[in-house]
């Protein structure tokens, strides 16, 4: 890994309760190593009225009580933490490693055929594209913190569907845009669904509720759909092999 | 001593608090009550901590009995409270006793009524709150046939005289109706609509029947973004007044999903997003451009009202023995002339 450096910011207001700090660089890695150091810093810097930072790709929301704590003492916590930062020069964690089955197609992935046609390809080239990328989760997303990760090298971006689905299943497997996403739980939402992974993502008995965290990674393998039963009730988890780096 | 309570008849009502506020860092909204104000003051009243678990009652009757003495108070919007029969009034400790039937009626003039019991019901949480989240699948929609258990038991307290209420605690409510004027500071995304996003201000909004806890939608005329192109996810707070269609505004309420793609216009208040937590379909709203320091020193103004009648209530409870023994017998004579 490159050298760490802290990416210019911005820092918008954002109502009474909130700022929006946004890194500025030319280089989106930095920007997005630099919201989530960030967040990472605040949430543990222990300061009276943070209630917390919603990291995503370069911006941070931090969230405050205005009775507690007001907005130009966040704004000094704010710049205090890049300073910091800008002079730990580290701060990353190893990422951990997830393998996330799934069944391509059919009722599992209802819109493959569409995302193929689209993209004038076949739905075997879009499985593999699909299954070939290694993914970095970039943030958590709505909805109930979905891994938000840059998408596969299709040739366009995934349109969104016109009539977003009312519902779309927990563990549906999904692309729009340049991104890519997998759903913790079931909600409505208009990404191509190319499929489904057995496993369950979220568990609301463990804390945190989903396993992985921004900068983790993720690959997909396609599974026979008769063997989706196999996996129904099992969590998904890290692998527990480190690979030498 | 713990009790039990029956619910007879839910309404739409749920067992929720403040709120999750470490939610957003994983991707979950803070949710809990939507409005703060009348949900602290509830169980300020009923002599809780502001936190505690209490039932939001959406725009539904409900009914309830418990089989133990209780002290209960209910805030929010205007209705009619009766307890055994008897016409009791709202923003006010009620004695309850056991067996006597809890009716909440006739909600109007707002949409929602915070009930909160003395000592709180008991509730699950997660990450902290027993604030319900429809996404997940967490939390406690209260069904005919629901119990809840008290942590606490209030011997009856009650005027001896024609049973006049015994509390005038004289806390100034929130004035509702159907005009709402609703303050807004600018969002960080205001640059992007040009001279249309003055229409926010000068335009009258009608709240759609498709509103509900994770944002209200709002038909008039509507600022235009003037730039184009993806927005990158982002954060988006609690009051987000985004446009993101032809038809309708949309403001984020704390149901509101974390992150999302739309830009910024303007960002509802802390006491204006209490405004709109009680906006009904049809109501109509105005919003008032504030800044961040003025919309702070009325949420501070508001908080220091509720601040004024726990000191109140913590008097008055520790004089009749609520929640400890009696005092009043220990006051010298001349403080009780």
């Amino acid at each position: 890994m490159s050298v760490l450096t802290v990416a210019p910011t911005e820092i918008y207001e954002s109502g009474d309760s909130a700022l929006r700090v946004v890194a500025i660089s030319q280089a989106s890695e930095d920007n997005w190593l630099t919201v989530h150091r960030l967040a990472d810093w605040l949430e543990n810097c222990g300061a009276e009225g943070l209630h917390g930072a919603v990291p995503t790709y370069d911006s941070v929301l931090v969230e405050f009580d205005p009775i507690l704590v007001s907005a130009r003492q966040v704004r000094a916590f704010v710049k205090l933490g890049l300073l910091e930062l800008d002079h730990a020069g580290e701060g990353v964690q190893t990422p951990r490693e997830f393998d996330v089955p799934v069944v391509y197609g059919g009722d599992f992935g209802p819109d493959l055929e569409l995302v193929a046609q689209y993209q004038g390809i076949s739905t075997g080239e879009v499985i593999r594209l699909h299954t070939e990328k290694t993914y970095t989760v970039r943030c958590l997303g709505a909805p109930a913190g979905s891994p938000m990760m840059d998408g596969p090298a299709f040739p366009k971006p995934v349109p969104r569907l016109k009539d977003p689905r009312l519902s779309v299943p927990a563990g549906a497997v999904a692309v729009a845009g340049r991104q890519a996403v997998i759903a913790p739980a079931s909600a409505p939402g208009g990404w191509c669904v190319i499929g489904q992974t057995p496993l369950s993502v979220l568990n609301i008995r463990k804390e945190p509720l989903v396993p992985y965290k921004p900068g983790d990674i993720l690959r997909f393998r396609q599974i026979a759909t008769e063997d989706f039963n196999g996996f129904v009730g099992m969590d998904l988890e890290p692998l527990e092999l480190e690979r030498p780096r | 001593m713990s009790g039990r309570i029956l619910i007879q008849q839910p309404g739409n009502s749920v067992v929720t608090d403040l709120g999750r506020t470490r939610g957003p860092r994983f991707g979950l909204p803070v949710n809990g009550a939507l409005d703060q104000y009348s949900a602290r003051a509830a169980n300020i009243l009923a002599g809780n901590q502001d936190n505690d678990p209490l039932v939001e009652i959406t725009a539904l009757d409900f009914r309830m009995t418990a089989n133990t003495d209780v002290l209960i108070a209910v805030t929010g919007a205007p209705l009619t409270l009766t307890v055994g029969g008897r016409p009791c009034s709202q923003w006010e400790p009620v004695s309850v006793r056991a067996g006597e039937s809890v009716s909440i009626r006739g909600i109007h003039r707002g949409l929602r009524a915070y009930l909160a019991i003395h000592g709180s019901i008991e509730a699950e949480t997660l990450l902290g709150s027993a604030a319900p989240d429809t996404v997940v699948g967490f939390g406690r929609q209260l069904r005919d046939g629901t119990t809840l258990v008290t942590r606490r038991s209030v011997g009856p307290v009650r005027q001896p005289y024609f049973d006049l209420p015994l509390f005038r605690l004289g806390l100034e409510r929130p004035s509702m109706g159907s005009d709402l004027l609703v303050d807004v500071t600018d969002g960080p995304d205001v640059a992007e609509f040009g001279e249309s996003g003055e229409l926010l201000f000068t335009s009258e909004y009608t709240v759609s029947g498709r509103s509900n806890h994770i944002g209200l939608r709002l038909g008039g005329e509507l600022p235009e973004r003037t730039s184009s192109g993806e927005v990158l996810s982002r954060g988006v707070p609690v009051g987000a007044v985004e446009v993101p269609s032809r038809e309708e505004l949309l403001v984020l309420h704390r149901g509101r999903g974390v992150t999302a793609g739309y830009p910024v216009l303007a960002v509802v208040t802390s006491t204006g997003l209490d405004v709109l937590a009680q906006a009904r379909p049809g109501d109509k709203v105005r919003f008032r451009k504030t800044t961040a320091a003025e919309a702070t020193a009325a949420h501070r103004r508001s908080r220091a009202q509720l601040e004024t009648l726990r000191e109140s209530v913590h008097t008055v409870f520790g004089l009749l023995g609520i929640g400890c023994r009696p005092q009043w017998q220990d006051l010298p004579v001349a403080a009780c002339s």
